[in-house]
């Protein structure tokens, strides 16, 4: 036991990060599993960080109340997104929401609230182990309950062939706009806990940067596969540090991998078909 | 009793009599502390790669030709077996923290670092709550040392420099309006802005136009002619040295011909070799001066220039004045990290390449801004 | 001060079309956004200070360093996406396959160079600046402005009169239909690599001389705006590339002289996502709306 103890004291730092970024991926992966390319996590996580962090700085919230607020409006900032790109696919989708995505950190940096550059610091650092995997858990499970209802058939069945979907009488815009929200919860809860559990959150930290590491855990990880892209982050997330010894050649390693998955590994490591091409 | 104590001095004053410099650096005084044969680990962490790698390969190379001086005895530990291991954290925040884990589980008796404010602000908590003391050399937002009894910097921060040189050239310069452009999307740059802009205004002078950048721009044009249009008596640079030297000389090109004051981010020979005779004449208000005479500042730049074929930067000369500081203490007998804290805070000072320095009851370094002037070949002191 | 602004807006446009150029090539025959366009950007760059330092005539390197990047874009469609294509993977793969090689391209170049910033050590950069009037600009700018107009004509003539130009137009408009022709498409798309990466290695030279800057990270802003302008232009399309990085150059340099300097990149991306919305081919794109 002692071990298993020193090793926490040792880790745990990386431990909380695998536990969130694998939250990350999840958000990303509920809108993929319905084809639609939307990129916009990195924003949602941020829009949930800067309020929950604000209600603990000024407000003297807790994390459960100032999590859960945080979560709301990243929530409802993702259901209005989806409104105005409706009618967008594939990579027009994506580029939307990336512009979205940049357009948000940019304000962040504007405003005074959100400390512009310099950010907010000293946010009490609530969200423990326990905090971040107990979500973790309950976010799973939903997910893994939610894969067995008639919704996630018709979100297959979107991501598989559109107007097939349209045709048996799917909403398809419902499954669009429901998947988007899902993901913008996900997101909001992975982003109150890293401000919680990070000391300091700055506009940087919620850019397109961000968003390109969670596609890749996602791609990696498998892209249909919730528990391929929770997969994908821990390994991505763990990677840096394990490789720490090869010092300068770290980034040429993280290239080769991604190439080397993608070109041998299409599927992902979790192996699950893609949807066909269009 | 008292022929072992003056065969004793005999021996030490003989040994103190053989000239060093005859003998050869290998040979060169290491004393032996109390600390003579411990080993006592320091952990670096810098970006040595990723967005702030600039700063971060300065340091690291500071640092290890710290560790070679230390080998050489051009550094004095006193005997102990003091090493620096330089962490890259590749501007990453996640891996800062991983770091800053490391060092306080490790048996790590100092951290130092790491290259950024902002990342003090993400990592420095974890070493206050293992009681690790931290001495940031390069980070110098407002609020850093205030984290924690046990964080300690040496980089002179902007609010402890800018007075100084506003107060400076008003005195020669004479100026009574002023614009600033400054890089909005950086803690330091930003940072820097404001306190030009409060300190300006204390001082009676107003400000015509702001205008704001962010890091990476390339192309000035369109601010520096709103600016000069503005007809201010001095600009007020609130940069980092890629994007100042590029508005030095795009303003140059556009005609502009006022004079020009920054804040440390502008202390680079980079600056002159970029924009030539237009960067003549800009003040710097910096924390150590590439020309200065301090304890062995001189022989501190030949030895990085022909080891790595490029001259230190304040970076880099910031990193070494920590790992001199450092030397000392451990000299002194300080090996654990229990040890480290007190000695920092009863620090009554220690010669540097940034000069004497100590530490104030903020544990902010207390050291005299040197205001620069940019000329060929380095920096003159601005009268 | 107006005219002086109007003239930075059309020296940063010529930027950011010559750049956008390559980028909407590829996406407007392969539907690939190449992420990795900005990598070769840097690398052309680069390899031009190389030459020169080892001695070349300027007249001598750049070309060079342009015709490397064009095989480094054949190079890139070999590894990276070629194998994709025969696989047939969704859009979204390639995507990922070019940031690998991004990724891999800017360590690459950090091992060989370094984060510093490199400057070109050319006599005709240090030329004083020039004066029309109350005006004033840069030999380099004017080269700048006259390469990107040069270069879109050059390429509306060979899409429009070559083999070569129809064989890309037919492959963008219907691959298969193209094949069944008998266009042998790895051939056409190689050519497009080429046209599209030995532009955007231009457009590295290019803004590496007029600002006198060549650093690993010079890439990773126009990779942003580059998108912004192919999608105001429309994606896949030559004239709404050009036209697009004009407009959004201008758009960024007024938002400036108005004092929004800060709001600056998110009115560009503000631009794009409206454009999106409205009317997702841009000013000039003719395909319609395609799925992933």
């Amino acid at each position: 036991m002692n071990v298993l103890a020193d090793f926490y004291a040792a880790h745990s730092k990386l431990i909380d990060q695998v536990g969130i970024d694998a939250l990350l991926a999840l958000s990303l992966s509920i809108s993929l599993q319905a084809g639609q390319l939307a990129l916009a996590q990195a924003a949602f996580m941020g829009v949930a960080a800067y309020i929950s962090a604000v209600l603990a700085l000024n407000a003297h919230w807790t994390l459960l109340p100032a999590m859960l607020v945080a979560t709301l409006c990243s929530t409802i900032v993702a259901g209005l997104l989806a409104l105005p790109v409706r009618r967008l696919r594939g990579i027009f989708l994506a580029i939307a929401t990336i512009a979205f995505g940049e357009i948000v950190r940019i304000v962040a940096n504007n405003l005074a609230i959100s400390g512009g550059a310099e950010g907010l610091s000293g946010i009490p650092p609530d969200a423990t182990t326990p905090w971040i995997y107990g979500t973790l858990v309950i976010v799973s499970t939903g997910l893994w309950f939610f894969s067995r209802t008639k919704f996630a058939l018709a979100i297959a069945l979107v991501r598989e062939d559109e107007s097939a979907a349209r045709g048996v009488g799917v909403d398809v815009g419902l499954v669009r706009f429901t998947t988007l929200a899902i993901g913008g919860a996900i997101a909001g809860l992975a982003g109150a806990l890293y401000a919680h559990s990070n000391f300091f959150i700055t506009p940087a930290d919620f850019g397109f940067g961000r968003m390109e590491q969670i596609l890749v855990w996602c791609v990696i990880g498998g892209i249909t596969s919730p528990l391929g892209a929770a997969i994908g982050a821990a390994l991505l997330t763990i990677l840096p540090e394990a490789i720490r010894a090869l010092a300068d050649y770290r980034d040429f390693v993280n290239g080769i991998i991604l190439l080397v998955v993608v070109l041998f590994a299409p599927r992902g490591l979790a192996g699950i078909r893609l949807g066909k091409r269009r | 009793m008292k022929r072992p104590v003056f065969f004793a001095f005999a021996l030490a004053a003989t040994c103190a009599l053989i000239p060093t410099a005859v003998v050869g650096p290998s040979l060169a005084a290491t004393t032996k502390g109390p600390a003579a044969g411990k080993t006592v680990k320091v952990g670096v962490i810098a970006d040595v790669t990723g967005s702030a790698a600039v700063y971060g390969v300065q340091q690291k190379d500071a640092y290890e030709l710290a560790n070679d001086d230390l080998k050489s005895g051009l550094l004095d530990a006193g005997g102990a077996n003091l090493s620096f291991d330089v962490e890259d954290a590749a501007s990453d925040g996640n891996q800062v923290a991983n770091l800053f884990q490391k060092f306080t589980t490790d048996g790590t008796a100092l951290i130092l670092g790491p290259t950024l404010s902002g990342e003090a602000r993400k990592g420095d908590p974890i070493a206050v709550a293992a009681k690790t003391a931290v001495v940031g050399t390069s980070t110098t937002a407002d609020g850093i040392t205030s984290l924690g009894p046990c964080v300690f910097r040496v980089s002179l921060s902007e609010a402890q420099v800018v007075p100084a040189t506003v107060a400076h050239t008003k005195a020669v310069w004479k100026y009574k309006t002023a614009a600033i452009i400054y890089g909005d999307d950086n803690a330091f740059t930003k940072t820097d802005g404001d306190i030009f802009k409060t300190q300006l205004e204390k001082a009676g002078v107003s400000i015509v136009d702001t205008e704001t950048f962010h890091v990476g721009d390339k192309d000035f044009a369109a601010s520096l002619t709103k600016i000069k249009a503005a007809k201010p008596d001095v600009i007020v640079l609130g940069a980092l040295a890629e994007e100042a030297e590029k508005i030095i000389q795009q303003a140059s090109t556009l005609g502009i011909k006022t004079h020009m004051m920054g804040g440390n981010g502008l202390n680079s020979t980079k600056i002159y070799d970029y924009a030539g005779p237009a960067a003549a004449g800009v003040v710097v208000g910096a924390a150590w001066s590439i020309n200065g005479n301090y304890t062995g500042n001189k022989s501190f730049v030949e030895r990085f220039k022909k080891r790595y074929g490029v001259e230190p930067d304040q970076f880099g000369a910031q990193a070494y004045a920590a790992a001199q500081l450092v030397a000392q203490l451990v000299k002194e007998g300080k090996a654990t990290k229990d040890e480290m804290c007190p000695a920092l805070r009863e620090l009554r000072v220690a010669q540097t390449v940034l000069g004497p320095i100590a530490f104030d009851p903020g544990r902010d370094v207390n050291a005299a801004p040197v205001i620069l002037q940019i000329e060929k070949g380095g920096f003159a002191y601005f009268h | 001060m107006v005219g002086q602004q109007l003239v930075n807006g059309l020296f940063l446009g010529a930027v950011y079309a010559l750049f956008a150029i390559g980028y909407t090539l590829v996406f407007g025959v392969l539907d690939i956004l190449n992420l990795a366009h900005a990598a070769i950007f840097m690398l052309a760059a680069f390899a031009t200070w190389s030459l020169l330092g080892a001695g070349l005539p300027f007249w001598l390197a750049a070309p060079i360093a342009i015709a490397g990047a064009g095989v480094l874009g054949i190079v890139l469609d070999r590894i990276a996406f070629a194998p994709l294509r025969r696989r047939a993977a969704p859009n979204l793969i390639p995507l990922i396959s070019s940031i690998g090689m991004a990724i891999i391209f800017g360590a690459i170049a950090r091992g060989i160079y370094g984060p510093d910033e490199r400057q070109f050590a050319l006599a005709f950069l240090q030329t004083p600046p020039l004066h029309a009037g109350p005006l004033t600009f840069t030999i380099v700018q004017l080269v700048i402005l006259g390469s990107a107009i040069a270069f879109m004509l050059g390429l509306a003539w060979v899409m429009r009169a070559t083999a070569l130009g129809r064989a890309i137009r037919a492959v963008a408009e219907d691959r298969v239909a193209a094949a069944l022709l008998g266009i042998d498409l790895e051939r056409t798309i190689g050519a497009t690599f080429f046209i599209a990466s030995a532009l955007g290695g231009l457009a590295g030279i290019l803004t590496a001389l007029q600002y006198n800057s060549v650093q690993i990270d010079m890439g990773g802003q126009i990779e942003l705006k580059g998108l912004a302008v192919i999608v105001l232009g429309g994606m896949g399309s030559i004239t709404g590339a050009v036209i697009g990085g004009f407009v959004i150059g201008m758009v960024e340099t007024l938002a400036v002289a108005f004092g929004l300097s800060e709001w600056r990149d998110a009115i560009s991306y503000g631009v794009m996502f409206l454009i999106l919305i409205v009317r997702p081919t841009g000013l000039f794109g003719k395909r319609s709306l395609r799925t992933a």
